[in-house]
C-alpha cells in the first residue's frame, strides 16, 4: 500500500513526563487529547508548558479536551534516523496544525508518497507505548482505517 | 555607546579537523598563545574570559572556571555564553559591556569545541518529551520541515541554493584552516544530486560536524590606542533576539529573529544592507543563508532565490559571502562554529585575507543562529557589524 514505514513494530523511546505535562500524558492512557487553553488570551498552546505563552502566568491556563483533527502544516521525509528508528526509513515527520490553532510534531502513518501535501486533512491515531500511555500520531482523514 | 568603545585587537584560529587528537584545553592554549603573540599582551594582562558553550564541556557546571584553571588565567570576570551559534558574537557584545562597566580591561573570547572527539552534553530540552519518540534527529529534520514550508509558500530555486554552496566551497579551497576533506571543488549539479537526508534537505546543504577552536582578544578602544596598536576592529552595531515570537502558538518558520536583531544592529551602526562590504552569516544549512539575506533586508521576504541569482558572492564580487568557506565548507567546530565566520570577518578587516582578501574592507556583517526550538526556526538570532579602526 505504501513505501513509507508506519513505525508500528517499533519500541519507541518513552517520552519523559514533567510535573506540568502529566495531565496530557495521563489522558493519553484513555486515548484522549488534552491541550492547554489560556482563558485570558482565549487561545490554545502546544507543547504543554509550565506557564502560559500568552500571559506568563500558570493561573490563566486550563486543560481542554480536543478532537485531534487538523491539517498538514509542513512535512519532511526522514531518510536517516538513529536507533531504534534506524532501518525503518523512510517515514513521515510532519507538523500538524490542529483545528484549535496549534502545531504538533508527529509521524503520519498510512500515507503514500503521492498522498502527502501541505494542507491535507489528518485525524489522530493513538500508538500504544510500553507503559500504557499512547503517542499521538496522525493518518490521512480520507482513506485511512479506523483509529487504533 | 559602549559597543563602539570596544576593540578587537587580535584573532586566532586552529585548523578545523573531522576529529581532534588534541584536547579542548590544548586547543584553547593554542588560541591563547596566538593571541598573546599577535596582541603583544602578557598572559597576566588578560583579566576577562568569555567562552562559547561547548558540547565537550557542557556537562561541567563550572566550565569557565575550569578552563581558566587549565589555562592558568587569573581573572576579574568570566562566564560561558550559551546561546548556541550566536555565542561567539554574544561573547564580543558581553566583553564590550564588561569592559564598559569596568569589570575587565582585556577579555579573551575563546570558542573551542571538540564535540566529535568528546561530547559530554546532556541537554535538557523539549526533545526527550516531544520529538525523540518520533524519530526526529534534530536540525536536519527541522530544516526539512522549514524548507518544505518555504517551497510551498514562495518560489524556491534549488539551483540558487547550489550557487551559494559552490561559492562557499571555492572560498574554502583558498582557506588553509578549513577542513581538508571539504577543500574540493563542487558544481551546482553535485549539489543538486547529493544525497537527500530530510526532504528536501541534501547532504551538501548541511554542515559537517568537526572539531576546532578560534578566539579574539577584546580591549577598550582607548586602551588599544594607548598601547600603540595600529590595527583593530570595532563592533559598531549588535542585535540579539532569543525566542522570536514566543507568545504565538503558530509562527511562520521562514521569519526569524534576524528581522529584529538586524534592525537594531543596522540602526546602531548607522548603516543599511546596501552599505555592507562583506557578509559572514552563520551557516548550518544553505537555506539559512538565504533566509538571513531576506530577514536582514538585503532583499524582500520570499525573494531570496532571485537575489542570489543576481548577486556575485565571490570574495571579489558584489557581496562577498563567508570568504573562509563558511561552516558548510570549512567544517562546523561544534558549538564553537560561530567563531569561524566571525574570525574570518575580523581577518578580512585586518587585511589578512591573502588569496581571498576582499577589496572593500569598510565593514563586515556577521550573524549567529543558535538552537532549534519546537517546530519553529531557531532559538536565537544575532547580528553584528564590525569596522576597522586603525
Amino acid at each position: 500500500m505504501t513505501d513509507f514505514n508506519d513505525l508500528t513494530d517499533l519500541d519507541r523511546p518513552l517520552p519523559v513526563e514533567r510535573s506540568f505535562s502529566r495531565p496530557f500524558w495521563d489522558a493519553t492512557r484513555e486515548r484522549r487529547l488534552l491541550l492547554q487553553y489560556d482563558r485570558v488570551a482565549q487561545a490554545f498552546q502546544f507543547y504543554p508548558r509550565p506557564t502560559s505563552i500568552y500571559t506568563g502566568r500558570a493561573s490563566t491556563l486550563e486543560w481542554r479536551e480536543v478532537s485531534g483533527e487538523g491539517s498538514i502544516f509542513s512535512y519532511t521525509i526522514a531518510r536517516r534516523a538513529r536507533p531504534p528508528f534506524r532501518g525503518h526509513e523512510p517515514f513521515w515527520l510532519a507538523l500538524v496544525t490542529l483545528d484549535e490553532g496549534v502545531n504538533v510534531m508527529s509521524n503520519v502513518i498510512q500515507c503514500a508518497a503521492g498522498q502527502m501535501q501541505i494542507g491535507m486533512r489528518v485525524r489522530p491515531h493513538w500508538a500504544p507505548l510500553s507503559d500504557g500511555r499512547h503517542l499521538l500520531l496522525f493518518r490521512p482523514a480520507e482513506g485511512g482505517s479506523p483509529s487504533g | 555607546m559602549a559597543l563602539h568603545d570596544a576593540a578587537i585587537i587580535a584573532y586566532a584560529e586552529t585548523k578545523i579537523v573531522p576529529v581532534s587528537d588534541r584536547d579542548i584545553w590544548q586547543l584553547g592554549a593554542d588560541i591563547l598563545e596566538q593571541l598573546l603573540d599577535r596582541s603583544g599582551h602578557e598572559k597576566g594582562e588578560i583579566d576577562g574570559l568569555i567562552l562559547s558553550a561547548s558540547l565537550t564541556g557542557a556537562g561541567n557546571p563550572f566550565w569557565s572556571q575550569a578552563t581558566a584553571d587549565a589555562l592558568s588565567l587569573e581573572l576579574d570576570f568570566c562566564q560561558t555564553v550559551d546561546i548556541g551559534g550566536c555565542s561567539p558574537l554574544g561573547a564580543v557584545a558581553r566583553a564590550s559591556a564588561a569592559i564598559d562597566a569596568g569589570f575587565a580591561t582585556s577579555v579573551l573570547c575563546l570558542y573551542a569545541d571538540t564535540a566529535v572527539a568528546e561530547a559530554t552534553a546532556r541537554a535538557r530540552s523539549f526533545g526527550q518529551e516531544w520529538t525523540t519518540p518520533l524519530g526526529y534527529i534534530g536540525p536536519p529534520a527541522a530544516f526539512g520541515l522549514l524548507t518544505r514550508y518555504y517551497e510551498e509558500k514562495f518560489a524556491l530555486d534549488h539551483r540558487a541554493l547550489g550557487k551559494l554552496a559552490v561559492t562557499q566551497r571555492e572560498h574554502a579551497i583558498l582557506n588553509d584552516l578549513a577542513c581538508e576533506k571539504l577543500r574540493k571543488p563542487i558544481t551546482i549539479e553535485d549539489y543538486l544530486q547529493s544525497r537527500v537526508i530530510n526532504d528536501p534537505v541534501r547532504l551538501l546543504d548541511s554542515v559537517m560536524p568537526c572539531d576546532g577552536a578560534s578566539g579574539l582578544l577584546v580591549t577598550g578602544r582607548r586602551a588599544a590606542e594607548k598601547r600603540g596598536l595600529t590595527r583593530c576592529v570595532v563592533p559598531v552595531g549588535y542585535g540579539e533576539r532569543t525566542n522570536y515570537q514566543a507568545s504565538r502558538a503558530l509562527v511562520d518558520p521562514t521569519e526569524t529573529g534576524h528581522s529584529v536583531a538586524g534592525d537594531r544592529c543596522f540602526a546602531q551602526a548607522g548603516l543599511t544592507p546596501r552599505d555592507i562590504a562583506s557578509f559572514h552569516p552563520y551557516d548550518d544549512f544553505i537555506i539559512a543563508i538565504m533566509m538571513q539575506l531576506e530577514m536582514l533586508g538585503f532583499c524582500p521576504h520570499g525573494q531570496g532565490s532571485a537575489f542570489i541569482r543576481e548577486t556575485d558572492f565571490g570574495f571579489a564580487g558584489d557581496v562577498p559571502l563567508n570568504t573562509g568557506g563558511g561552516q558548510i565548507s570549512a567544517g562546523q567546530a561544534g558549538l564553537a562554529g560561530g567563531g569561524t565566520n566571525l574570525v574570518e570577518a575580523v581577518r578580512q578587516l585586518f587585511g589578512d585575507g591573502g588569496a581571498r582578501q576582499v577589496t572593500n574592507t569598510r565593514n563586515a556583517l556577521v550573524t549567529g543562529i543558535g538552537g532549534i526550538p519546537y517546530g519553529r526556526n531557531w532559538n536565537s538570532s544575532a547580528a553584528m557589524i564590525l569596522t576597522p579602526d586603525a
